[in-house]
């Protein structure tokens, strides 16, 4: 609506329910904080068509009004200047009362947040060669003002210290670069759509990212943890991923609690990631993937690779397969050291590991169609128009692949030993940054 | 007594440092066309209709036309042709 209001058009889109704040921060992301709409109180994908009727009906004054006078501007109230200051007898006490002020304002993750003080944003910004003012990115997807300032702060409140810094700039800016407009509609969608992260190269042990079991509380992981949770205090605080706001979770997911993991580079018999995306070995990097789901694909006994590798395959049908003109079905397979061993042993590089799973990886279409109703659908892209004509039961018995193409298969060495493999359906496209450049 | 003073986490958003605002409204829909901007999701389609349908009762010698911009957002080459043969335009969030 905010690009047919660009073009001279009067414009008013009717907004259901829970996305009202959606709305308000929506117009200010996409500039045009005076936008007006009127609100329904369902949404209308899921309810009869009665309904979907009464509802609009009884909006309808609102909506000739909002077409035919003019509004005023709602104006942000939003602060991004000044900081808090917090009295108490002692430092412990203040911090406490910090904790409650910002995490009230849902300006945190709801765990406790570290004070970003004056003095720990002079020591974080030691961890960069960038100046303070240097802005990284507009970052989606709210596209506040990424500065390297704002993601210096963040990074303190969550734990980070100054040699984090460079990697969570270099997420930062990675995400903004996941298609042309930062993966926008999808970053505020229903589905639990999460980013996740993976660094490669020497920063790995520099740092001491766990490469092993990557993925979880402890010890062993804290600096996956802090990392990911820096990078997600900015995406929060900068990306203006708030939840009922920008970020429109159905149920949502612990996914959500970013972690920063590392490939297991010594224990791969291929090339890591970077790699792959056109890096040296010797630089480091930060891998972006926007992830929708999670499988643990166990293996009970193979010790063949097209056993291993079939078994992976048949994990990779789990998720959906999308029939719109955008959709583009992708898996990001962490595969332990005990798959990916064998396989690479037996002769398989990794791109022929990729396009065995993709062939391989077939399965119901009905079924990964969700059983969607196809007649009134406007999304079915003109490729799937002949699914409209086939009973359900036809569309059922149809095995078709899940991935278009081997490209859509990412495989990266995660893990200890035992072959369980972690299969996130994902998409669209990562993108890797790297973060020598943002060093100090 | 303990003062801690914390710095500002939030960024400043660039919509709202590069803001736009919206376009001027006519008094009437009276002799108008108005655009219906199908975001392609069920139910969408029946209150865009029903918007439609009850506006043309409302006001004289209104057109209505259906866009069926297929997902959110619309592609660009339909949202530019219901711009320019529409004088306002309705859309809707179903989901």
């Amino acid at each position: 609506m905010i690009e047919i209001e660009k073009t001279g058009t009067p414009a008013v889109p009717i907004v259901s329910g829970r996305f009202v704040e959606d709305a308000v921060a929506s117009t200010r992301a996409f500039g045009m904080p005076s936008l007006q709409w009127v609100v329904v109180p369902r949404i209308y994908r899921n309810l009869e068509h009665d309904l979907c009727r009464s509802q609009t009906a009884d909006v309808i004054d609102e909506l000739i009004g909002q077409l035919t006078s003019e509004m005023d501007a709602r104006v942000s109230d939003i602060d991004t200047v000044g900081g808090r200051t917090y009295e108490a007898d002692d430092r412990y006490e203040a911090v406490l009362a910090m904790n409650d002020d910002l995490i009230s304002e849902d300006l945190g993750d709801g765990l406790p947040l570290f004070p970003a003080t004056q003095e720990a944003v002079a020591e974080m910004l030691t961890g960069t060669n960038l100046p303070p003012g240097h802005v990284v990115c507009d970052m989606p997807p709210g596209f506040g003002i990424a500065t390297v300032e704002k993601i210096a702060i963040n990074s303190v409140m969550a734990g980070a210290k100054p040699e984090h810094l460079p990697v969570v700039i270099a997420a930062v800016k990675a995400i903004s670069n996941i298609q042309a407009d930062g993966g926008k509609s999808l970053l505020m969608s229903t589905s639990p759509q999460a980013p996740f992260l993976i660094v490669n190269g020497p920063i790995i042990d520099e740092l001491g990212f766990n490469p092993r079991s990557a993925i979880g509380p402890g010890r062993d992981n804290q600096v996956n943890t802090v990392v990911g949770r820096a990078f997600a205090m900015c995406f929060r605080n900068i990306g203006y991923w708030y939840p009922g706001k920008m970020d429109m979770d159905t149920i949502g997911t612990t996914r959500k609690f970013i972690q920063c993991i590392a490939e297991n580079e010594d224990m791969s018999p291929w090339d890591p990631f970077h790699v792959d995306q056109g890096f040296s070995r010797d630089e480091s990097t930060v891998s972006l993937f926007i992830t929708d789901g999670e499988l643990d694909q166990q293996d009970q006994g193979n010790t063949t690779a097209e056993g291993l590798l079939k078994n992976l395959a048949y994990g990779c049908v789990f998720g959906t397969k999308s029939i719109q003109d955008k959709g583009h079905t992708q898996r990001l397979i962490l595969m332990p050291p005990d798959v990916a061993g064998p396989v690479g042993k037996q002769e398989f590089t990794k791109q022929a590991a990729k396009e065995f799973i993709q062939q391989n990886a077939n399965h119901s279409l009905g079924k990964m169609i969700q059983y969607m109703p196809l007649e009134g659908e406007a999304r079915v892209s003109e490729k799937w128009k002949w699914l409209e004509n086939l009973t359900e039961e036809q569309r059922l018995e149809i095995e078709f692949p899940v991935m278009d193409s081997a490209d859509d298969c990412y495989i990266l060495v995660v893990g200890a030993d035992r072959a369980k493999t972690a299969i996130l359906p994902s998409g669209p496209a990562p993108v890797t940054e790297g973060i020598d450049q943002y060093r100090a | 007594m303990y003062t801690l003073e914390v710095q500002n986490p939030v960024a400043e958003q660039r919509g709202v440092v590069n803001s736009f605002t919206t376009t001027p409204r006519p008094k009437s829909l009276d002799g108008l066309t108005v655009g219906l901007l199908w975001s392609g999701t069920h139910g969408g389609d029946v209150a865009l209709n029903t918007a439609g349908d009850l506006i043309k009762q409302r006001f004289k010698n209104v057109k209505v036309n259906f866009y069926n911009g297929n997902n959110y957002p619309a592609p660009e080459h339909i949202r530019q042709k219901c711009a320019e043969e529409s004088d306002v335009v309705i859309g809707a969030t179903a989901d």
